[in-house]
């Protein structure tokens, strides 16, 4: 392990303080020029340097005609040309004193033949300069706390604790959009690895696991190719840090002609299962549950136990989550009769204190953000809560108007209302420190799901989406015990 | 180890039967007590020695499928079985033979395999799974990749879907856990330490009602030198 984050080879690409540009112009249907736009709309606070052999200026910026010519050693370069004269490029970069670079073009071991030669060639010439890069054939780097979008879309400018590796090219780009739409979330930091050729997904493991914006690690993985460090290093950052990892398995690289059982039994779907319960690594089985578990997961105190009470107002998600509950391996004990004293004044004749708590209807809307929750995280039996959010803005709105809030004032009424049940939700959370996972079909579009997920309280996209967080919240924990105990 | 050398040194391509139980053995996995006899009065005078009922097994190195090619009689319960099965495999079996294994016949209804390959990319990896000859037909099994600890092994007993069949199990006794997870770290170990192996097979290994196990029959491949 890296004893700081800065002896990372990735801390100097995703903190760094000025680039060098290749490949951009002032063409926008090139992607060198839709990178360094990116760049530029996520308002990066240091110089850039486009590199271009005719063009004075690119995207208003000055532009130098050779790498020779920028006036001072740059801490990255990006590399967004033709494959033939990338070798050539990352050298003049080397004999600059550039040390660290992003390449993005592609057209190298993942083509075969001549692209094979020609990453040999870029790593020769890396380890003669001493030079450490993502790619080639990758689409950029994220740091949202250094404002640095360097991939190809530009987005909101929004930071997040998400940190992400990803050896599919453009996937962090797609998704930041996802995280921000569904989640009000955006990486931290994320790395799209390409082909690998010089910095590869365990070190990224490693920069994550070092750096203090990320709360947890998410992983695409289409195959491992350092497979002891892989698990060495998982292993280590997953005892303070949890990782999820989504693997697109199938690669038939790990196949080959056995003679024994074990051989035959065996194919890398498995054996990937086994690699990730080892390193302390919990598998998402979608892209959806990747950022699911990593939003959850990141949001949260982890449960002591798999006892969980559910609490609802509506019969048909409660009882959803309460199935989704036991395919995830988690139990809903009965409450005590301290508990169902307590919430007796609360609970009308048409509800029920069975686990799901069904409220069915509650006379005043702070008994489902307060007495109600407040009941349930104190019970012994369990030690966290689902919570099925539905404040529908229409029925807020038509009994406002009933208690005689004029026009003018029923959206702000109604707003403010469900910040303060968000506000009594988040101070609950940090009270108790227990898990507090919320479900909704609602999304953040509604102000309510809004307030709640702005105030740090996770809120999932379906009963079942929620009690599934919950389980790999669970397993992360008794992953993360049963390495720590092994020791080592 | 030098039966794996003088084995390799020989042209083998694996281990019989026999040899491999002795590399296993040599690693504290429990193995079937069983004596190599080259006569049908040496079979009677080693069933005699390990008690009856025996099991009979042309034991090669080229026979690696043994059940297929029926060279195993099993249940041999006195002297007369034994001769007689004895003069069978002989009869049937063209393939050279080392001998002719005289094994304690196993009592236990609960199998598991154990096994060794190599990953490209992870190097020696260890399988648990369901074991005997539903093996392929229930397809659980766990992978991890050596080294690893008992605390890990015992996490992958865990992930098999049918690990309740290890605790106490219809009046049989819970299985001896700590001699599974032996079999597991020592199974990564001797992958970590032996590159010549490319891959072993215990299948099954049986656990008895009162909860011991022993490899009854074992196989280990190896590396075909270039």
């Amino acid at each position: 392990m890296i004893s700081s984050i800065s002896k990372s080879p990735l801390y100097p690409i995703a903190n760094c303080r000025s680039i060098a540009f290749f490949g951009a112009s002032n063409n926008f249907s090139r992607m060198g020029t839709g990178i360094l736009r990116a760049i530029l709309s996520g308002d990066f606070e240091g110089p850039i340097y486009p590199i271009h052999p005719k063009e004075k200026t690119v995207l208003n910026l000055t532009a130098y005609e050779d790498i020779e010519d920028i006036p001072e050693i740059v801490d990255m370069v990006f590399i967004v040309l033709p494959t033939k004269i990338v070798v050539e490029t990352l050298e003049a970069c080397g004999k600059k004193g550039i040390r660290h670079a992003v390449i993005v073009s592609a057209g190298f071991n993942e083509v075969g033949g001549k692209g094979v030669e020609m990453q040999k060639e870029l790593q020769e010439v890396a380890k003669k300069y001493n030079i450490r890069f993502t790619g080639p054939n990758c689409i950029g780097v994220i740091n949202s706390h250094a404002k640095l979008n360097g991939t190809i879309f530009p987005y909101e400018g929004k930071t997040g604790f998400i940190g992400m590796a990803s050896q599919s090219g453009s996937f962090i780009t797609q998704m930041i959009n996802y995280l921000n739409n569904r989640f009000g979330q955006n990486f931290s930091t994320a790395f799209s690895l390409g082909n690998e050729a010089n910095v590869d997904i365990v070190d990224c493991i490693e920069y994550l696991g070092a750096c203090p914006n990320t709360k947890v690690i998410g992983l695409y993985i289409e195959s491992i190719r350092r497979g002891q460090e892989f698990i060495k290093i998982a292993r280590e950052v997953s005892k303070t840090k949890p990782i999820i990892a989504f693997y697109a398995g199938g690669s038939e690289t790990g196949k080959r002609a056995c003679l024994s059982h074990t051989g035959s039994l065996s194919g890398p779907d498995r054996l990937y299962d086994g690699v990730f319960r080892q390193s302390g690594i919990i598998r998402a089985r979608s892209i959806e549950e990747l950022f699911d578990f990593c939003y959850a997961i990141g949001s949260s105190p982890l449960p002591e136990s798999n006892r969980v009470i559910i609490q609802t107002h509506s019969g048909g998600p409660g009882a959803a989550a309460a199935d989704a509950c036991e395919r995830s391996g988690l139990e809903l004990p009965s409450l005590s009769p301290e508990t169902l004293e307590k919430l007796a004044p609360f609970i009308p004749h048409t509800g029920n204190a069975n686990n799901p708590i069904d409220i069915t209807f509650t006379k005043s809307q702070s008994d489902f953000f307060k007495d109600i929750p407040t009941a349930l995280l104190e019970e012994k039996e369990a030690d966290g809560i689902l919570v099925y959010f539905l404040t529908p803005p229409a029925m807020l709105r038509s009994a406002l108007m009933t208690m005689g809030v004029s026009e003018d004032e029923l959206e702000a009424t109604a707003k403010e209302i469900v910040d303060q049940h968000s506000k009594l939700v988040a101070s609950l959370a940090e009270k108790y420190q227990k898990p507090i996972i919320g479900f909704s079909f609602l999304t953040r579009d509604d102000h309510s799901i809004k307030c709640l997920q702005d105030r740090g309280i996770p809120v999932l996209l379906s009963p079942e989406r929620a009690a599934r967080a919950y389980g790999a919240m669970v397993e992360y924990k008794r992953l993360r015990e049963k390495i720590i105990q092994s020791g080592e | 180890m030098n039966l794996i050398k003088t084995a390799i040194a020989k042209g083998q391509t694996a281990l019989s039967e026999f040899q491999s139980k002795q590399v296993l053995g040599s690693a504290g996995i429990p193995v079937t007590q069983e004596i190599l006899v080259s006569s049908a009065d040496e079979a009677i005078k080693a069933a005699e020695k390990i008690g009856y009922p025996v099991a009979l097994k042309a034991c090669s190195w080229e026979l690696m499928h043994k059940s297929e090619a029926g060279c195993i009689e099993l249940g041999l319960a006195d002297q007369e079985s034994v001769q007689e099965a004895y003069n069978r495999i002989c009869e049937k079996i063209q393939t050279p033979l080392e001998g002719v294994l005289v094994q304690e016949m196993l009592k236990g209804q609960r199998e598991v395999v154990v096994g060794l390959n190599r990953d490209p990319q992870f190097g020696a990896c260890v399988m648990l799974g369901f074991g005997g000859v539903m093996t392929e037909v229930i397809n659980d099994t766990v992978f991890r990749v050596a080294p690893f600890d008992k605390v890990e092994a015992l996490d992958m007993i865990n992930e098999l879907k049918t690990s309740p069949m290890l605790g106490t199990f219809r009046g049989q006794e819970s299985a001896d856990l700590d001699a599974i997870c032996h079999t597991l770290t020592a199974i990564g170990q001797l992958g970590m330490e032996n590159e010549s192996i490319a891959e072993i097979d215990i299948n099954p290994l049986i656990i008895s009602p009162d909860g011991n196990i022993k490899a009854a029959d074992a196989l280990i491949i190896l590396e075909r030198s270039e």
